[in-house]
């Protein structure tokens, strides 16, 4: 069974189509890197994707899961990073986690053992006790990472994930990727940095203006582009119609 | 100074816009030049009513009203600087932490005296509609006694004033700043709590100054004030119009400029503070030194799950330490606060049977109305933009429903009691009847409870803004007066009993209590059928 199953999927806010016609999948201990310029509906699509915005046309099924028509059975195995989480900042770190694993459900021992290794791996223990308000950016982002693992998601869908992370973190974050592939659960990862896409995927989509406009490995892209030795970024500029930056960097240098 | 002024106008648009939501709203309320229009308004239209009014008065009394006007003037200066002191005080309270720590102008290259010069000017811009209002008012009797001179004194120096006031609120912003930061570092928890009474406490002032005879009383004071306490400052513009009025030019000159260089040394302690105090971080509130250890599932209620009983904590958690949040706290005590100055001179007397409980029941029934709608109708908005927390959860429509109205059933039926006791005691109610008025509230409590939420679930706001409403003004207009309706259809059975029958008797609120019953209902099932609606797509 396909983790993830999009097909056809659209979504128009006022006259602009965020999401025109997508169908991608993504299979079960896969991570699937997407790519695409600001805009480009990648935000959106993961939103569908977990329930929180309603596509105008198109299915989603999660692990079997419709998830138009059973949202709350795709959220309890689907774990969301969103870019730039709004948290409750009058919470603590840990009443925080406490409120997210509790609407998962989770029974207090799981809950504990989960909360005290995550607060740990991502230096957040000491901290935990404090305010959200008071934490800084990175700080908010391992929390919401962490609240997106916390009740052991079968489908992990991560809006740029490792934004405002040390590198200590981020390199956790993405061993933690690669682990949680190994036992089978998928990965959706969005980012605007090519070399992490390069290094953590097994596939790639690149969107462009709400539409997919390439998906394979990297290998399969760097080929595509028909250049030897092509780097990824350079095939994604090419695909995304923006591989002319000279011109624009001479102006803006003026 | 170019600096300053452009950061002003920045300031006023972010004021005026910050309430704003429909496009043709936002286009007129959000242009700063609505003030000058307004401002005008406000000058021309009381002046030439009050000077109408002020020629169709019997002649005999001409002397009374020209010491009156004299009166007026002088107090004028006085009055706007508490009233933009108190103004610029309520808007600090209402605006959220996280706001300030990432305003733009932290990091732009911006002095602290062109900050303080900048803010001071909007907020003096911003609130001159009250100003205006005021001179407008005495600009009619004084053209018609021909005190015009006396007017531009007064006018002179309540422009000072407003600046003053404004000099003084900067101050209070870096001075709450500084004492937050090192109160927080040190209290943590007891803090919070510390600050939700502290607040409450200031609000409650707030809504005495504005009771009608509080006013007068602070009126006739501060004339009195103004004679005795000369070197009281603040009260030195006023000194200077009393004194022009009398003819008295060097002592005019000398209080205007006293108040000219009270300003600047303010401006000069604002300008420094700012410069302390420059960017408000938000401190780090630790709240307990223990090690993490999970709570048992609490069920509170039966069918009540580990879901519900984390959104009812996260709820009540963000009523006691959000400072937005602290105003819907404070609307029992305000309630209570004002329903005690109308009723104190009563309070010696014992409210005869029939017709006296008769003409308590509103008092009783519209403040507690309004709370339980208030509370229930801002409880989703109030999740703001950390709502997709909610959009992402495994949790359907009705354990959301079951989790929010928990909170506003418990606060409701908190005030009810409370509320019931009090005036009870206050009036001195035989018991009987306080178990009828606690009847009474717990019905209106269930009904307004769940009717609030269908409305707070059809005009949700997740906005963010200096003053979050939570519910839309629509939702909010249409909410309270359907809920005001209900609230008295749900007494009118106790109501038509004394009424019909002159005596209190009590079969008639079983029919009360059966209509609350039926309204919580009803709004639980329109409810539910709103929030499924509603969380099936994100709206920010």
């Amino acid at each position: 069974m396909q983790a993830l199953e999009v097909s056809g999927v659209t979504k128009t806010f006022g006259e602009r189509r965020a999401v025109d016609g997508v169908s991608l999948a993504v299979n079960q201990g896969e991570i699937l890197g997407l790519l695409g310029p600001n805009g480009s509906g990648k935000s959106t699509l993961m939103k569908i994707i977990v329930g929180i915005l309603k596509p105008d046309a198109g299915a989603i099924q999660v692990l079997g899961n419709d998830a138009t028509k059973d949202p709350t059975a795709v959220k309890r195995i689907v774990g969301f990073v969103p870019e730039s989480p709004r948290l409750y900042e009058f919470l603590s770190g840990i009443e925080y986690l406490d409120f997210v694993a509790d609407v998962h459900g989770l029974v207090p021992s799981a809950k504990h053992e989960r909360i005290s290794h995550f607060l740990k791996a991502l230096d957040l223990e000491g901290r935990e006790n404090e305010l959200i308000n008071g934490y800084s950016q990175g700080m908010k982002q391992k929390l919401a990472i962490i609240a997106g693992l916390l009740h052991r998601p079968q489908l992990l869908v991560m809006d740029e994930p490792l934004n405002s992370l040390d590198p200590r973190s981020a390199r956790i974050v993405k061993d933690l990727i690669h682990k949680l592939r190994d036992d089978g659960v998928a990965t959706i990862f969005s980012t605007h940095v090519l070399e992490i896409a390069d290094a953590i995927c097994d596939r790639i989509v690149i969107m462009d203006a709400g539409r997919v406009v390439e998906q394979g490995s990297t290998g399969d892209l760097k080929a595509k582009a028909g250049t030897p030795g092509s780097t990824l970024e350079e095939v994604f500029l090419k695909l995304t119609g923006t591989s002319d930056t000279r011109e624009i960097v001479e102006a803006l240098s003026h | 100074m170019r600096t300053a002024y452009e950061l002003a106008v920045v300031l006023t648009k972010s004021q005026l816009r910050g309430y704003q939501r429909r496009r043709l709203m936002a286009r007129i309320f959000g242009d700063p030049r609505i003030i000058l229009v307004l401002d005008a308004l406000f000058l021309v239209v009381p002046a030439l009513l009050f000077y109408m009014l002020s020629g169709a008065l019997p002649s005999g009394i001409e002397g009374s009203l020209r010491e009156l006007e004299v009166e007026a003037l002088a107090g004028i200066p006085t009055a706007i600087a508490f009233m933009v002191i108190l103004f610029g005080v309520l808007s600090e309270i209402s605006q959220a932490a996280e706001s300030m720590s990432t305003d733009l102008v932290n990091w732009l290259p911006i002095t602290p005296s062109e900050y303080v010069a900048g803010s001071t000017m909007s907020l003096t811009y911003t609130y001159s509609f009250m100003l205006s209002f005021l001179l407008g008012v005495s600009l009619g009797p004084a053209l018609r006694f021909g005190m015009i001179l006396v007017w531009g004194a007064s006018a002179l120096m309540a422009v000072l004033s407003l600046f003053i006031g404004a000099c003084v609120v900067e101050l209070l912003r870096s001075v709450t700043n500084r004492i937050s930061s090192s109160f927080y570092k040190k209290s943590g928890r007891s803090g919070i709590f510390v600050r939700l009474a502290l607040t409450i406490v200031v609000l409650v002032f707030v809504q005495l100054l504005f009771s009608g005879r509080i006013v007068v009383y602070l009126l006739q004071g501060i004339m009195l004030t103004v004679r005795v306490a000369w070197f009281v400052p603040v009260v030195w513009p006023s000194l200077a119009v009393l004194a022009g009025s009398q003819g008295n030019t060097l002592t005019f000159v000398s209080f205007a400029g006293m108040t000219f260089a009270f300003f600047l040394i303010l401006f000069g302690l604002a300008v420094r503070l700012r410069a302390i105090y420059w960017v408000p971080i938000p401190v780090s509130i630790r709240l307990t030194n223990q090690a993490y250890h999970p709570l048992r599932r609490i069920t509170i209620l039966p069918g009540f799950g580990s879901a519900e009983a984390a959104i009812f904590r996260k709820d009540m958690r963000s009523l006691t330490r959000r400072r937005e949040m602290t105003r819907f706290l404070a609307i029992p005590f305000v309630l209570v606060v004002s329903l005690s100055i109308s009723l104190l001179p009563i309070s010696g007397t014992a409210v005869p049977e029939g017709l006296g409980f008769f003409a308590l029941i509103p008092l009783y029934v519209i403040p507690l109305t309004v709370f339980s709608a208030v509370v229930s109708m801002t409880s989703l908005g109030q999740e703001g933009s950390a709502v997709w927390n909610i959009y992402v959860a495994p949790i359907t429509a009705r354990q959301l429903l079951k989790a929010k109205i928990l909170s506003a059933l418990l606060l409701g039926l908190a005030f009810s009691v409370t509320m019931a006791i009090f005036l009870g005691v206050l009036l001195r109610i035989a018991t009987a009847h306080i178990v009828l008025l606690v009847t009474l509230g717990i019905a209106i409590v269930l009904g307004q409870s769940a009717m609030g939420m269908y409305f707070g679930a059809r005009f949700p706001d997740f906005r963010e803004m200096i003053r979050s409403r939570f519910i839309s003004v629509w939702g909010s207009l249409i909410g309270t007066f359907l809920c005001l309706l209900l609230a008295m259809l749900t007494a009118l059975p106790i109501l038509l009993s004394i009424y019909v029958r002159r005596i209190i008797t009590y079969d008639f609120a079983i029919v009360t209590f059966a209509i609350g019953l039926i309204l919580f209902f009803v709004g639980w099932k329109l409810a539910e059928r709103q929030i499924r609606t509603l969380i099936q797509e994100i709206r920010v």
